[in-house]
This record gives structure tokens, sequence and C-alpha cells, in this order.
């Protein structure tokens, strides 16, 4: 195996843009927020759709008040309260439809820009002809023909039907060393979305374009009726109970108030009206659908396609996620770390060479080297590039070099490759070839002229900023295992710098389909991340399957998620996505009943407003009842467009032990409902008090 | 002012000899559900095979949810006839002294729903309206089974956290071992600790005594302490003469007092021990328990502020030394009497040592919300799972609040055991709210005497008292009417067996799931911030759906906050 490469082009990707677009025009938004005023669309939330019903009774009472001789001519509170209290009714039901039109605007346009993915790649099709024509990926056929060339991308599973070309299929494989494929013979399937980086091929399709995941995709954000998952039905359960018992508690209360010599007077009845509304969880229960829908659209946004939002609740449910090291852990490169002299070399020659060897090599690879070189202290001569001449790698000769001005070779390979060119090699140094090889670590000759100078060492190094991922993991109680082809030895150090909970060594492959049972078996919700065909049958077992696009189609089939960027490590974007989806439901409720103490201590002194011993209910000192209560319901419809914004983007989450996430959060929305309540209702009492409302 | 140190260090002795009582017989408890081996089985094991027998009963075969509540209220509905007709027809049967008439069949029903659902609500004045039958054969037998039906349903319950085979236990074998290994052993003991403190226990159903004056009294008497006893033990609250633990037969000392306060706490406190050791994890003893006290502890300082004085009295300057006796008894302490009796209403026994309508309002709100709680102990067995349930729907809240789908002790928290917890939420408003709303319009609450806000508390705790199982009533009220024995009887009926069944209902779900093992993600329960928060739950969800009654009630009577 080899490593020099020749210069490549960027690679032609598939990139999603959110792109501003029709659905999330203030227009759109604000006439599907109007006709979600249907009351069949109303009924499908029960808590908003009791406030719905109320508004008619209120705008009754308002439009015909000698249909209520009983309540209107009784009443202390004038007709043109019954307007404001149903004016903000109606604004309650509408704030409510707002967050849904908004949240599924999104959704829409992140549809859109799905679909776009789609046309996003772009394949160089050979016509029967033989004349060539570009044509998107996805019109792509089996049978068909393509050109691919050095820098580009596979667009589909395909078979070398003409040339040989070296493949990064790192992406895919996970493996970080290129692999040959050529026609003939039985190294001819090229998998869609690896690179080219040597080589021209023909290729011929094998698949039909794997789109069904992104057609399964659009239909999840599009769809009109989700299917919840138990939790948001539990927590529904939860809401319609208390608009129940809530809906009980002020129609009882309405009797009561006849009760025998109670003395307490009428109660004018859009007061207890607005005491219900108020009191029953409009808040959650207007932003809760916006809730389900953002989280899906948030997990599109990052560019990971799943089949079902269940998924994504899944995601924040994970105890364990078993991780590929090549790839994810590591960057899926071999870098340079150490420097070999061969025995009599003096050690600064040999880096010197080898710096030489690598000077026109753009692989990462070579620039590692480079760089490892200058950072040891190397300083080369200026050399001009016309005189010296770049001996590009082939797959023929597995080395890579320069031809200096005086005519001599600068070289690299691999060892084998190196022995054959010098004719011999240095037995002390062949030991610690060996013994690096042993490690997990590549070793590469260096030779100038016919004399072997040393060793590079090249290693497959843990990406950068991994460990913190990982110490983050295990803050949200997930616990990774690392997953590994690679012998103990160099599993263990890998496992070591890179801070994961557990390694799994020399694993064969079914030994994930293993550990994936093995965890289940004891009720552990289990993510892994795969790619390969391989990896298919645990990615389907695994609670959570995080597929690679350019992944093999199996694998993508078997997930349930399958992220575009390919990159394994955003599954921790996607488990934070599904926590903050969860909390965003949890904080919510809380801030709904929180707020409602608050409520209470604003409505029910204006319900009694006559009797003095319950002077104490009025902790908010409002002594104009009307107001008062105009004041709670508007509150109370307003923190729904306020809270909109939450229901988006989400409740915060940042990793740290349950019970301090739990008391985090009990603070900022169980305290911070009550006191914002208080603090509202007042002060938009005294503003209405101000603007002359009374 | 109210505590001088003597009866503080009273109030505490007493506090800290239940808790330890009752941390013993949660332990015991736990060994004698699961099965393990005690030391009186060598007595009783064969005295359970001959019941088994005659039952014709399985006691190792586990049951399933439904099979379970079917066999509890099939025994029960058995018991509930059998007592109905020993009531309506005690005129013509024995052990009948004073020649006690039958009861009407809505005074029947109504008594029998009451010993039947552990509430004891009186309707009758035991002294002239039962039997020396109907109250040792019938009532007292249905003391027994209801405080063990309560423990069964709890322990039951609880196995579903422990269980993966979708099944809770046996009924017969729970409730026969209750009543074997439990209620029979401590009421024995009890019955004696009150002989020897001088409670008659006789079959002599009166004492004549000739008056010194000249005259002739006939004092009723019989066999009060063992009745005393199961009363106290069981949670049961009826009292065997009319003014309950006030008369001076059934409480004669500060002594009984002190015992017959020990035995209400000890099976209302048992359960979150209990609880600990059944699930495997004793610390998840603490977090209930925290709760229980810290709305109890505050409870009781509220009682005692609310009944040191009254303000009315105070203000036309009459001294009130040693606090307002009103409606207390003058051989007890106000914090002996207030701790009897908060014990008894928030444990929800139901036996009463004042007269609950002369209390100060601000006294009576603070009864009437440990009613509204029913969890803080709350009565024997059902008591504990009302608060287990309320810390189910907090866990739900709260656990999505960690960004975990909710879970308690590896169990998750989904829709089957939602959809029954919210049945239990409703229950109880829906069982005082409506009846009450019925009463005030169509003008049977007018029994109910005094001004307006004091009649609706009086009517409003009857209801309260009858859902929540309590027993316990405030007068003046004259409410043996068919109405308020008919809805009373069914209030009570529903208050009971609608939460048990929904106790059932989420243990067979619990029970149905596999364990899930906890996680460094896992809300962890047994902690303080979580203590608090089941606090705030309970506090907050009571609160929303009982404070517009708290407000029209006692609160409009005038309330001397401190």
């Amino acid at each position: 195996m080899t490593a020099a490469r020749p210069t490549q082009t960027q690679a032609v990707g598939a990139t999603v843009s959110v792109r501003r677009d029709a659905h999330t025009s203030v227009g759109v938004v604000l006439s599907r927020s109007l006709a979600k005023f249907d009351p069949r669309k109303q009924v499908r939330n029960p808590v908003i759709f009791v406030v719905y019903a109320f508004t008619f009774f209120t705008a009754a009472v308002w439009a015909f008040p000698w249909l209520f001789p009983d309540i209107v001519g009784t009443s202390s509170f004038s007709r043109s309260f019954y307007l404001a209290v149903t004016a903000i009714l109606l604004l309650t039901v509408w704030f409510a439809n707002i967050a849904e039109a908004v949240a599924e605007a999104q959704a829409k346009a992140q549809a859109d820009s799905l679909r776009e993915v789609r046309a996003g790649l772009r394949a160089r099709q050979i016509l029967p002809d033989g004349r060539q024509r570009w044509i998107a990926a996805t019109q792509l056929h089996r049978g068909d023909l393509v050109e691919v060339r050095p820098g580009e991308t596979v667009p589909l599973d395909g078979d070398v039907a003409k040339g040989g070309a070296m493949i990064d299929e790192s992406m895919m494989t996970g493996e970080s060393a290129a692999v040959v494929r050529e026609s003939g013979g039985d190294r001819t399937s090229v998998l869609g979305g690896s690179r080219i980086l040597d080589g021209t091929i023909e290729l011929r399709i094998t698949s039909e374009p794997g789109t069904s995941f992104l057609d399964r995709m659009i239909q999840l954000v599009e769809a009109t009726s989700r299917d919840k998952s138990p939790n948001e039905i539990a927590l529904t359960l939860v809401l319609n109970a208390l608009t129940l018992a809530l809906l009980v508690v002020i129609v009882t209360f309405a009797y009561l108030l006849d009760f025998t010599s109670l003395g307490l007077g009428t109660v004018n009845l859009a007061t207890l009206v607005a005491l219900f509304v108020c009191l029953v969880p409009t808040t959650i229960g207007g932003l809760l659908s916006a809730v389900g829908i953002s989280g899906v659209t948030r997990v599109a946004k990052s560019n990971v396609v799943c089949k079902s939002g269940k998924a994504i609740e899944a995601a924040g449910d994970l105890d364990v996620l078993i991780l590929d090291k090549t790839g994810t852990i590591t960057v899926g490169a071999r870098l340079a770390v150490q420097f070999v002299a061969a025995p009599g070399v003096d050690p600064i020659d040999c880096q010197r060479t080898a710096l030489l060897a690598s000077l026109l090599d753009e692989t990462p690879e070579g620039r590692s080297i480079t760089r490892l070189a200058t950072l040891r202290g190397v300083r080369l001569e200026k050399l001009k590039t016309t005189d010296v001449k770049a001996i590009p790698f082939s797959t023929a000769r597995r080395m890579s070099g320069l031809v200096l001005p005086d005519g001599s070779e600068a070289m690299k390979g691999s060892v084998g490759a190196i022995t054959d060119y010098a004719g011999t090699f240095p037995a002390e140094l062949q030991l610690v070839a060996d013994d690096a090889s042993r490690r997990g670590m590549t070793p590469l000759g260096i030779a100038r002229g016919k004399q072997v100078m040393g060793l590079v060492l090249l290693k497959d190094v843990v990406k950068p900023g991994i460990s913190q991922r990982i110490q983050e993991l295990r803050t949200m109680g997930i616990r990774t295992i690392m997953c590994t082809g690679d012998n103990r030895l160099t599993a263990l150090t890998i496992a070591r710098e890179s801070g994961v909970d557990e390694y799994v060594a020399e694993a064969k492959p079914e030994t994930k389909l293993k550990l994936v049972a093995l965890e289940k078996s004891h009720g552990r919700l289990v993510a892994m991340t795969g790619d390969g065909t391989n990896d298919a049958p645990a990615l389907a077992r695994a609670d959570v399957g995080f597929a690679m696009n350019s992944g093999t189609s199996a694998a993508k089939e078997a997930g349930n998620m399958v992220d575009l960027d390919s990159d394994p490590t955003k599954i921790i974007d996607v488990i934070s996505i599904g926590k903050q989806l969860l909390i965003t439901r949890g904080a919510l409720t809380t801030f709904s009943i929180t707020n409602d103490v608050a409520k209470y201590f604003a409505v029910i002194p204006a319900i009694f407003i006559g009797v003095q011993t319950l002077g104490f209910l009025n902790v908010l000192q409002l002594s104009d009842p009307s107001t008062a209560v105009l004041a709670t319901l508007l509150f109370n419809a307003l923190m729904i467009p306020l809270l909109i914004p939450l229901a988006l983007i989400g409740a915060s989450f940042r990793p740290m032990p349950a019970v301090d996430l739990l008391r985090r959060n009990l603070l900022l929305y169980g305290l911070g409902g009550l006191v914002s309540a208080f603090v509202g209702i007042k002060v938009i009492y005294v503003v209405m008090t101000m603007l002359g409302y009374s | 002012m109210l505590a001088s140190s003597s009866s503080l260090a009273d109030v505490l002795f007493t506090l800290g000899l239940g808790l330890l009582l009752a941390r013993w017989l949660g332990i015991y408890m736990a060994k004698v559900f699961q099965g393990r081996p005690t030391v009186l089985d060598g007595f009783f094991d064969p005295v359970d095979r001959v019941v088994y027998g005659v039952l014709g009963v399985d006691p190792r075969r586990a049951m399933g949810w439904k099979e379970y509540a079917g066999a509890l209220i099939v025994s029960n509905a058995v018991a509930l006839v059998f007592v109905f007709l020993l009531l309506f027809f005690q005129g013509g049967l024995p052990w009948n002294a004073f020649h006690v008439q039958g009861m009407t069949w809505d005074l029947a029903f109504h008594t029998t729903s009451a010993f039947t659902t552990n509430t004891d609500y009186q309707h009758y004045a035991p002294e002239s309206g039962a039997s020396l039958l109907s109250a040792s054969v019938g009532l007292q037998m249905l003391m027994f089974l209801s405080a063990a039906s309560g423990l069964a349903v709890l322990v039951a319950f609880v196995r579903g956290f422990v269980r993966k085979d979708g099944r809770i236990g046996n009924y017969w074998s729970d409730l026969v071992r209750c009543l074997t290994r439990v209620l029979f052993p401590l009421a024995a003991v009890g019955a004696l600790i009150l002989i020897f403190a001088g409670v008659p226990e006789t079959l002599a159903q009166s004492v004549h005594h000739t008056l010194l004056g000249g005259g002739f009294e006939v004092v009723p008497t019989g066999p009060v302490a063992s009745w005393d006893s199961i009363e106290m033990i069981g949670t049961n609250g009826g009292g065997y003469f009319a003014s309950n633990a006030g008369d001076p037969l059934q409480n004669p000392t500060a002594f009984t007092n002190l015992v017959e306060i020990v035995m209400m706490m000890l099976l209302t406190f048992a359960p979150p021990f209990l609880f600990g050791r059944m699930v495997k994890r004793p610390n998840e003893t603490y977090p209930h328990l925290g709760a229980i006290l810290i709305i109890f502890v505050v409870a009781l300082l509220l009682l005692f502020y609310f009944e040191a004085s009254n303000p009315f009295l105070a203000a036309t300057g009459v001294s009130q030394n040693g606090g307002y006796f009103v409606g207390a008894e003058s051989r007890f302490s106000i914090s002996e009497s207030v701790l009897f009796q908060g014990i008894s209403v928030y444990g929800n026994v139901g036996a009463t040592s004042m007269s609950l309508g002369s209390l100060t309002p601000g006294a009576q709100s603070v009864l009437l919300w440990g009613m509204f709680l029913q969890c803080a102990p709350g009565g024997e067995g059902t008591g504990f799972g009302t608060l287990l349930i309320n810390a189910l729907l907090a866990i739900f809240v709260g656990g999505l609040m960690v960004g975990r789908t909710p879970e308690y002790l590896g169990k998750k928290i989904g829709p089957a055991q939602i959809r029954w917890a919210i049945v239990t939420l409703l229950a109880h408003p829906l069982a005082i709210f409506i009846p009450l709303a019925v009463a005030s319009v169509a003008g049977f609450s007018q029994v109910a005497a005094g001004p307006g806000s004091h009649a609706f508390t009086i009517v409003l705790y009857e209801f309260t008292s009858e859902s929540a199982n309590n027993g316990s009533g405030m007068g003046p009220i004259g409410d043996a009417t068919p109405f308020f024995n008919v809805a009373g009887g069914l209030i009570m009926l529903f208050g009971r067996f609608v939460p048990m069944v929904a106790m059932l209902a989420i243990g067979g779900a619990l029970a149905r799931q596999p364990d899930i093992p906890v996680g460094a993600g896992t809300l962890k329960t047994s902690s303080v911030t979580f203590t608090l928060y089941l606090v705030g739950f309970l506090l907050i969800v009571t609160g929303l759906l009982f404070l517009p009654v708290l407000a029209m009630g006692p609160f409009a009577q005038g309330v001397n906050w401190p």
C-alpha cells in the first residue's frame, strides 16, 4: 500500500442550502395560519379547540346580548368587555395557528432543498454514439455509461468498464488507504460517492438512483399528519386531561357561585371563560406541534436525512454509541508522526531526503511529511521548480519522489518498493518497520539515490476535537464503543487518545451486529454509525442506525438516518436535537403550568372583588377587575408568539448530569414561568391603565 | 403562645417514635410481601393454608392486573353486600342490647360503602345506630378487609417496578398475608396497650350507674379497645362512639392520645420504606418520605399557628392562653389535639378528637388541603399509591427537561401509564365538584348550618372527605338524608376503586416493560432537587384544581395568615 497521490482538484460535492423561498414568506404563513381556523383542523388540538369554542360563546354574548339576559343584565361588566375577551381569544387561537404555520413553512422549505440534493450531483454520461454530456445523477439508470476523472465523485454504484484508477473509498468503507479498481477481473466494483484520485475510468452504472431515503425524508417533513411518538401522545394526554379537569373546575365553579346564601353576587361569565382559557395550557398546547415539526426540520437542516420522527427522539434517549475507528475517530488519512534514520545515517539527512521526496506531493500524507520535517528544523536551500522534476506516484512503481538538480533521486514508497529500488534494506530498519506495522502505523522507506536513508512512520491520527466530543457524550450519559479491524495494540492506542469508554479490536464484519445485539439485550438504546454493506444488518438492528451518504445503498437502506455530509460525528448533533426536542416539550409544559399560578392570583380576586376577606389573594394589586382579566388573557395570548422561537430553535442543551439539568431547567422555566407571569400581567395591566382602558 | 418547650418536645417525640416504628414496619412488610420468611410464619402459615383451601385459590400464581383488580372488586363487593344486609336487618338479629332498629337502605348503603372503602364516614350515631353484632362482625371485619385491600393494591402496584412478566402478584396471597402477618398482630398489640391504658374491652354493651344525686345512668361500652386499635392502625377512623377520639372511653388519657397518634402513623408512614425495599433501591424511600414530611410538617405548623389563637376573639380582649380551645378537648393541650387531628386528616384516617366545624377557617383550609392532596402521607396503601402516581406525572414532565423520554426506576413512562395516571388525577376533583354543584343547585346543601361560606365549607368538607376516603366530618350538617347517603356512598366507592384500578393498571403496564439499565443520563430521583420538585409539583397541581373552592369556602370566612 502506498500513500503518494497526484494533485487533485476539488471533488464535486452535494451541498444543501436553505433557500428562502415562497414557503416562508410572511404572506404565505399568514394565509396558512388563517386557513387553520377551519374547525375540522382545530379539533385535532383539543387544548386550542376549547379556546376556539369559547370564542363563539363570548362573541354571541357580545353580538346578541338579549339572548343572555341572566348574564348581561346583572353584570357589572360592559358589553365591550365581551368584545375584548372575544378578540383576545381569537388572537390566542390565531397565534397558535401561526406557530404551526411557521414550523410547516420551514419544513416545506427544507423539503425543497432536499430535492435539490438529488439534482446536485452531476455525471458525465457517455452516450452510445461516444459523445459525452453532463446530466444529473438522478437521471442515470442502470446500464448507463459514465466517465469519471481524477478529483470527481463517482455518481452511483457501478462497475469499471474501461481503465483503472486509485480510488479513495474512505468516506464509505472507512478504510483510509486508497484502493485500486480496474476493468476486468474481480476488482471492478466502484461505490457511488467514492472519489477518483488517479486515473480515469468508464463506469457502467449498476444501481438505480438510490434516493428512496431522500423521498421518505421529503414525505416526513412535508407530512401534514405526523406520526406522533409515544412521548408526544402521552404529553398530549396529560394536556388534554388538565384541560378537562380545569373545565370541570370552572363549570362547577359557575354553579357553586349560586350556593345558598353565599352572598358573593353574580359572577360575570366572561370572567369565568377568561379564567378557564388562562388556565388551560394554551402555551404548550399551541406550540406542541411546532416543536415536533421543527425537530425534523432541524435535523434536515444539519444535512441529515431521517426516515422517521421517532428516530430523532430515540437519539435523545441513547445509552450506547458504537463508532467506527477509521474516518470517525481518526481522520482516516495517514499522517507522518516519526522519522527513523537508517544505521549510520545522520537523522538530519534522513529528514531532508524525506522532505525532498515529498516536496511536490500534495496528498495529505505528503504534506504531513513536509510539515513534520519542517517542524523538526529541516531547512532546504532554495530550489527552483524548473530545476527539479517530480516522479509522480504510479500504481506500478508504488513510489514517488523528485529528481534533484544534480540528477540524483529522492524517493519514498512502501518498504517493499524501496527494497526493490535500492536493492537492499537494512535489517535493523526492517525490524522497526515490522514493529510499527504491528502497532497500526504505516512505514514508508526513504532513499536517496540507491541508499536507504531511513523510515518515515505514518499513522492514522485521532481527529482534532474528537476526545472533547466523546467527553460530551459521556456527560450526556452515553457510552462510546470503538469498533475497529485493527489489532489490539493499535486499537488501545487510539482508544486512549480519543477517550472512548470501550473498544473492540480485530473486529470482523459481523462483530458490530453482535455488539448491537448484546447491548440491546441489556435493554440499552443503541446507535451505530456505518457505511459499508457489512454494516447494514447492524444498522438495521440498532435503534438509531446512522448511515453515511457515501456508503453503500444497502447501508443507507438499513439505517434510519443518513448523513449527507458523511460525517459520522454529526450523530452527536442529532442526539442534541433529540434531547432539545424533549427538553423543549418539558420546558414549555412546565412554563405553562407555573404561569397558571400567577393567573389565578390575577383573576380570582377579580371574580371575588367584593369579598373583603379575599383581598389577600390580590397580590398583584390589580384594582380594576375587567382590566385585570383582560391583562391576564392578553399575557396568555402573547406567550405563544413570544415562545415560537424557543419552539422552533429548541431549548438550549448543554451536556451535564441529569439532576443538574433538571435543576437548571426548573429554575429557568419553572421559576421563570412563575415570575414572568406575575411581572408580565402587572406590566400589561399598568400599560392598559396608562392607555386609559378601564 | 402555643408551643411551650414541653409540648414541642412531646410533639417531636411522638413524631419521631411514629417514624421509627413505621420504618421498622415498612422493612418488615417488604419481607412479608416478597414472600420471604418472617418470625410469624410458624404460627400463621397453617392458618393461611386453611384460608387458601377454603377460598380454593393458589397463592403462588401471579396475576395480571385485570385479574388482580377483578379479585379485589369481587371480594370487596361480597363483603359489602354481606354487611349491607347485616345493617339492614340488624333489628332482628342477636347481640342487640339496645334494640337498635335496622338501618334504612340509604343509610346502610352509605355506612357499608364507608367501611368498605376505608373511609368510615359515619352518618349514624354509633352508640344508637349499630348493634354490637353489626359493629364487631360487620363493620370491624370491613375495617380489616379495607386496610388489607389498600395495602395489597399498593404492593401490587410497586411490584410493577420490579417485575418484567406483566404480572403483579397474587391478590389472595397479598390480602391474607397482610391480615395475618401485619394487621392482626399489630391490632392485637395495639388493643392490649389501650386496654392497659384504661380503654374498655368487654362484650357487655353498657354499664349502669346509680348517680350520687340519685337517678340512673346507662353508659354504652363494648369491645372499644380492639375497635380503636384497628380504627387507628388501619387508617379507618370510624369511632366506636360518636365523638370518636374525643370520647373519654375511647381516648382517656394523654398517653392513649400519644399511642393512638403513633398507631395512625404506622401504616401511613411505612409505605415509603416498604417501597424502597421492594424496588431494591432503599434510597428511593427518601424523596417520597421527604416530600411527605415537608408538606406534613408545614401543615402541622400552620395548624398550630391557626389554633393558637382566634383573631376575632383576640380582638375582643379575651385571653387565649394555651390556644383557641373552642372545639378542642380540654383534657389535651392544643398541640396534642392538633397533632392528632393533623395526622388523622393528612393520613386519611378520619378519626376526630376535635370538633372540626369550630376550628378557625385557617385550620379548616389546612385540613381540606391535606384531603385534596390525599398523599401526604394519605391512607394506608392508597395514599402512597397516589403519591407514586403524582411522582410519575412529575417525572414525566420534569424528565422531559433532562432530554430523555421519562423513566422511573428503569421503566419508561409512556402513554399506557399516563392514561391511568390522569384517570387518578381527574377522579378526585370530579368526585368532589360535580356532587357539590348538584347539591348547591338543587338546594340539598341547605342542611349545612351557618353563614354562606361556612356552610359551603361544611359541604365541601363532606364530599372531599368522602372522595379522599378520609371519613372525618365537619358539622353541623344534617347529612343523614337520602341525597347525602346515596351521593356519599357513590363518591366513596368512586374515590376508592377508580384510583385503585388505575394503580393496578399502571403496575401492570410497568410490569410488562423490560428494565432499562440506569445510566449516567438517567434522572437521579433520590436527590434533594427531585424531592423539592415533587413538593412543588404536588402543590401547584393541587392548587390549580382546588384554589377556587378554597377561596369560596374557608378563605372567604377570613384567614389570619401568618
